[in-house]
């Protein structure tokens, strides 16, 4: 469940104390190390603002804690070490929000124990039998004249279509995703298939779309948003499974492809030099340096960009800087 | 037959070639694949060659773009490139090599506008923007289909 792989971000986020995934009421319903004195006040925030909620910090003893609210059900709550920088503590919680963005998380039971190491486990088999019983795709409506762009698109509406798995369509950065037959009812503010991309996607779907016209390219279109391509090719595997936007579909082989692969083999850089020779805001990179990250996952890390990285590392060979070769 | 320098790297790289013929369904598509494979190229040769060390921290003008490539050329190649061209195209700096190393004793029929050594597109592409410059890097001519000259076009931005 994507759920637990965001929150496994917290956990192991070393400036992250603990953090508790709330109901809008306040309540904890799953918690790691949250100190339990700190709950009535995040308790009390929260119902001081109930639907106005945005995102929140509270300064504390503890730490810095920052409410951010996940969906119209949850609150999404993390204390940070108190030296923690605010601006920092709140783009960690945007970037977890951000791997959330995709999961439709379903509404808490009635009745729960609070913060039992079990609610995810209860939250998962929630939202599978929801899953199961939900209803078919709703009929999409005709697109209104107005927001045709497609002549196709406005003719019959798609019948009953069989949804194929986002994960079938085979999207890579130089895919060239053109529009599909339901691409002007995705793009209608009344259709149905345009509230479930809001819910899953909130407005970045739309932005995509908007730049689909057959001629850009996935890394193109990337470009364009400032986004990762990968972020761009979920969406667009999602609108393909949708028979919004039309790419070429993956098949067996591509499938089999990606299963049967090994693994991968990276060059992580070791700095084997003397750090306190290391002067200005460098040395946060060059500390990363321990022969265990790549240059890619270093630069997630910081928050610098790539090249930047590579920038960096390179300045440093000459004072004890490796590539050291491995796989993963 | 021609005597190859480097057989060990052209073997390789033919490998290559061949792995991303057969896995794209356009040549626009495999230039570009070609391409992104060269820009994780640069990565690694920026990291483990001098190149660093032998230019300048920034590079703005076209002349410090040309000078970024004769060592370039110098450290992978131990040559310099045949022909520097900074005065036909506004904005672009071509590189021209008439014994490029990548296709050597390579001919392609029927494949006009394929970029054999698009690769090096994508590693020049890479070291410009550790030097905080952007542009976009493509094979202009290659000998590997016919022409006299291998051509990389540095269109800066």
């Amino acid at each position: 469940m994507d759920l637990e792989r965001a929150l496994s971000k917290l956990r192991f986020d070393d400036q992250v104390i603990g953090y508790s995934l709330m109901t809008k009421a306040g309540r904890p319903f799953v918690s790691f190390a949250f100190p339990d004195e700190l709950f009535p006040r995040v308790k009390d925030s929260i119902n001081l603002y109930k639907s106005d909620l945005r995102l929140m910090t509270i300064d504390t003893d503890r730490g810095l804690v920052v409410l951010s609210p996940v969906d119209e059900n949850w609150i999404l709550t993390v204390l940070y070490v108190p030296e923690l920088q605010l601006g920092l503590a709140i783009a960690k919680t945007k970037n977890v929000l951000r791997l959330l963005e995709g999961v439709e998380l379903p509404p808490p039971p009635e009745e729960f124990e609070d913060a039992a190491e079990d609610n995810l486990q209860v939250l998962e088999s929630i939202a599978m039998k929801a899953a199961a019983t939900e209803a078919p795709p709703p009929e999409p409506e005709p697109a209104p004249a107005e927001a045709l762009s497609e002549p196709s698109a406005t003719a019959d509406a798609p019948a009953e279509t069989e949804v194929t798995s986002p994960e079938s369509f085979s999207v890579t950065t130089t895919t060239v995703p053109e529009r599909g037959e339901a691409y002007a009812s995705a793009l209608s503010l009344e259709s149905d298939l345009y509230s479930e991309m809001k819910s899953a996607y909130r407005n970045f779907g739309f932005d995509v779309l908007m730049l689909v016209d057959g001629s850009k390219n996935v890394e193109e279109i990337a470009d364009t948003m400032f986004q990762s391509t990968e972020r761009v090719s979920d969406l667009l595997k999602w609108a393909a499974s949708r028979k919004i936007v039309t790419v070429p579909e993956g098949g067996e082989e591509a499938v089999a492809a990606e299963e049967a692969a090994m693994g991968r083999f990276v060059k992580c850089p070791k700095f084997e030099g003397d750090l306190s020779k290391i002067q200005g805001p460098d040395i946060e990179i060059v500390k990363l340096c321990n022969g265990s990250l790549t240059p890619e996952q270093i630069a997630e890390k910081t928050g610098v960009a790539h090249p930047k990285v590579i920038q960096i590392l390179a300045k440093y060979r000459k004072y004890g800087m490796r590539m050291i070769g491995k796989t993963r | 037959m021609v005597k190859i320098e480097n057989p060990l790297l052209l073997g390789l790289y033919a490998q290559t070639v061949d792995q991303v013929l057969s896995s794209t369904s356009s040549i626009d598509e495999a230039n570009q694949r070609l391409r992104e494979i060269g820009k994780e190229l640069g990565s690694q040769v920026y990291l483990n060659s001098e190149i660093v060390e032998k230019t300048k921290e920034t590079v703005t003008t076209r002349e410090d773009v040309a000078k970024l490539i004769d060592v370039v050329f110098r450290t992978l190649y131990n040559k310099r490139p045949t022909d520097v061209d900074m005065d036909t195209a506004r904005g672009s700096v071509r590189i021209a090599d008439k014994d490029c190393i990548w296709c050597q004793d390579v001919n392609l029929e029927g494949m006009r506008g394929f970029g054999y050594c698009e690769v090096f597109s994508g590693m020049i592409e890479a070291i410009l923007e550790f030097k905080d410059v952007q542009a976009k890097v493509f094979q202009e001519a290659s000998r590997a289909t016919g022409a006299d000259n291998c051509v990389w076009n540095i269109r800066l931005n």
